[in-house]
């Protein structure tokens, strides 16, 4: 769902939109198929993450297919493939990138694209290494739109938000379990384009499983997001011209109900200051 | 809601295998060839080799005046199925729903229902992938779409290395630029007919009504009028219901051509193999044995048994007849398999007055013998043949 407050436009969605247990869950009907999973979706959010392309590049044909089954204000974040965040190899992800720019072609001349997500792993540490190649990522991405998301909590430092501001680069802004190492939950604003919140869920236990389904396993309750309604409307917003929002607690159906609850509220809270 | 069907596939399995058992080998164009064979062609060869344009079933002779140093391996196909088990074993972690080939790397899994419980079906295909890497040190092309033909086209376009995901909807796009021999199920008669109708990629083909279609194919227009529009509902075909045969596997330390060793080896499988019957109450009435020999060739022998049995010594003497008909080179043997099938429950009618015959006593041995072991354990109690043969090499599976 798209929302207007004042000058920032807010869109929020979910962390991908094909899953088998949302159907189970009640989000989409029985018997939906797979394929029309997508123009169900967009009945509800304005926005979605695309997941698939951190497995595999995304291919331009493939792409532009779906640039066309939504409607024209919709957004798409795609996540950077894997062999330019966890599988980097030296003198190859250049390549990489160059395949990277031309699969997402589509969505830049769409306008459907709302950013590149980098979603960095936990041993992604800030060492000197990892700087200089963070900072080579991004000014070969240079030009689009970028939001970066640590696992690790290194990355706290004033250092790299203010290098963050001064390239326009949105730091993602965590809801994770409070774990040790973990990049803890921020407001901090680094580009007054686009803000980034996901929530991943608070699943302590499950985090380190190794399994999807047990770490994302969360449902946030209406107080925890009115938390977050409050930091968003009170401390986020007024700092951006436009936000996105995705709940990645994706397991049993959750992402779409909590997404749905926090569209409430802030409609809610966008009446009041009306 | 679609089906969720993963196709791994392990490009040039048999050369990957190979690699792997003697790195040397890596980065050098390989060849596997049954080197014995009168009119040799490849049966598999790696990925330095095809650059080289060397290709599955080309004779021995054109290979070599393509490249004189290439390294020639000759197959060792039991090598390859206990890989490809293994591949299997980890597999089952996420679906019990799988099909594969016996030794060709290919293995299709249905997630459909898994999802709920190891997450969506393109991270299952991408950790069995980084699984297959870890510990067998086999990389596969992967990927991820909603029937097997789609899935196997898929691997087609992205190998030797890499992935494709198929959107649920997006088969018939994905299929459209394709040539069609990337279409599995069409034969070379079919690829020919259709070339000779000027039609090379799936998108000419498609532009064709069943009626055009049948023109050049005949009686296959509409199987392929559905391959071509990435219709396929056959489901994935778990291995695990095929239960009607067992066998068991020996392979020699050095190889041999000795016929002691030889009847030894026999003996120890078919006891295996009788034991296995009598847990399970059943009996065979088909022996079958493969011998493979240390260039590479293979020699198969089959009879009946009747009437059907799970008695070691007449199953033995039933074999010890089928090894000497399959044995039919000087060349020293590698590898045996003994097959037993036509697997059914016992049916027979105990005799009334003639308890002490032959095939009762040896009915009585059995059973004492089996009950030996089950007290003291397998090794505690042999017979004379079976006496000299390793059994770390015996395998036995159904």
């Amino acid at each position: 769902m798209t929302n207007h407050f004042d000058a920032c436009s807010l869109f929020v969605g979910t962390s991908g939109y094909s899953y088998g247990e949302w159907i189970d869950s009640g989000f989409y009907p029985q018997g939906t198929n797979s394929s029309n999973m997508l123009d169900i979706y967009t009945k509800f959010f304005h926005t979605t993450e695309l997941n698939y392309t951190w497995y595999q590049m995304p291919k331009a044909a493939a792409v532009e297919r779906m640039c066309a089954k939504v409607p024209k204000n919709f957004k798409f974040a795609a996540k950077l493939t894997r062999t330019m965040t966890h599988e980097i190899k030296k003198g190859y992800w250049q390549k990489e990138v160059m395949s990277y720019r031309q699969g997402i072609e589509p969505l830049i001349q769409s306008k459907k694209l709302l950013c590149i997500l980098i979603q960095l792993p936990p041993w992604f540490k800030r060492s000197i290494k990892f700087r200089h190649y963070l900072a080579a990522l991004l000014d070969e991405l240079s030009g689009l739109p970028i939001a970066v998301e640590f696992r690790h909590d290194s990355w706290v430092n004033d250092k790299v938000f203010y290098e963050f501001e001064k390239r326009k680069i949105t730091l993602v802004s965590v809801d994770a379990p409070d774990l040790p190492g973990l990049f803890p939950q921020l407001d901090v604003v680094t580009n007054q384009d686009l803000f980034y919140i996901r929530f991943h869920g608070r699943n302590a236990k499950g985090w380190g499983s190794g399994n999807m389904q047990k770490q994302f396993d969360y449902d946030y309750t209406d107080l925890e997001i009115t938390k977050w309604d409050s930091v968003i409307k009170e401390t986020i917003i007024p700092k951006a011209r436009a936000g996105g929002i995705f709940f990645n607690n994706h397991v049993r159906g959750q992402a779409p109900k909590n997404a749905l609850t926090l569209i409430d509220f802030l409609f809610e809270k966008q009446r009041e200051y009306a | 809601m679609s089906r969720s069907i993963i196709h791994l596939n392990i490009a040039d399995f048999a050369a990957a295998v190979e690699i792997n058992q003697q790195p040397s080998f890596r980065g050098y164009p390989l060849i596997i060839v049954p080197i014995g064979a009168p009119r040799a062609v490849v049966y598999d060869m790696s990925e330095e080799a095809y650059k080289q344009g060397i290709r599955k079933g080309m004779p021995l002779a054109r290979v070599r005046r393509l490249n004189k140093k290439i390294k020639i391996l000759p197959p060792s196909f039991n090598r390859y199925e206990l890989v490809m088990k293994d591949l299997l074993k980890e597999s089952f972690t996420f679906s019990p729903l799988i099909e594969s080939g016996k030794s060709d790397g290919h293995i299709f899994m249905d997630v459909t229902g898994s999802s709920r419980l190891f997450g969506p079906s393109v991270d299952i295909a991408f950790r069995l992938k980084n699984a297959f890497k870890k510990t067998f040190n086999l990389d596969p092309v992967w990927s991820v779409a909603t029937n097997k033909l789609i899935a196997k086209v898929a691997t087609r376009v992205v190998k030797p290395i890499g992935e494709y995901i198929v959107a649920p909807g997006d088969e018939k796009a994905f299929l459209a630029p394709l040539p069609l021999h990337l279409i599995p199920g069409l034969i070379k008669s079919d690829l020919t007919r259709l070339r000779e109708f000027n039609l090379f990629s799936i998108s000419q083909a498609r532009a064709l009504t069943m009626e055009q279609l049948e023109i050049p194919c005949h009686n296959r227009a509409s199987l392929i009028h559905d391959y071509i529009r990435g219709v396929d509902t056959a489901p994935v075909t778990a291995s695990c219901e095929d239960f009607s045969s067992i066998y068991a596997d020996h392979e020699f330390s050095e190889d041999t051509n000795s016929a002691a060793l030889l009847k030894q080896a026999l003996y120890f499988m078919v006891e295996k193999i009788c034991k296995n019957l009598r847990d399970r109450k059943l009996t065979g009435a088909a022996a079958k044995i493969i011998i493979s020999y240390s260039d590479g060739m293979q020699k198969s022998s089959k009879l009946k048994i009747t009437p059907s049995t799970y008695n070691d010594m007449i199953m033995f003497k039933k074999c010890s007849l089928l090894l000497d008909k399959a044995w039919t080179r000087r060349v020293r043997i590698r590898h045996m398999r003994l097959v037993c099938e036509k697997l059914s429950a016992p049916q027979f009618q105990a005799d009334l007055f003639a308890y002490n015959t032959k095939k009762n006593r040896q009915a009585d041995l059995v059973a004492a013998m089996d009950r030996i072991r089950a007290k003291f354990g397998r090794v505690s109690i042999k017979t004379g043949l079976a006496m000299m043969v390793s059994e770390s090499r015996q395998v036995i599976t159904e």
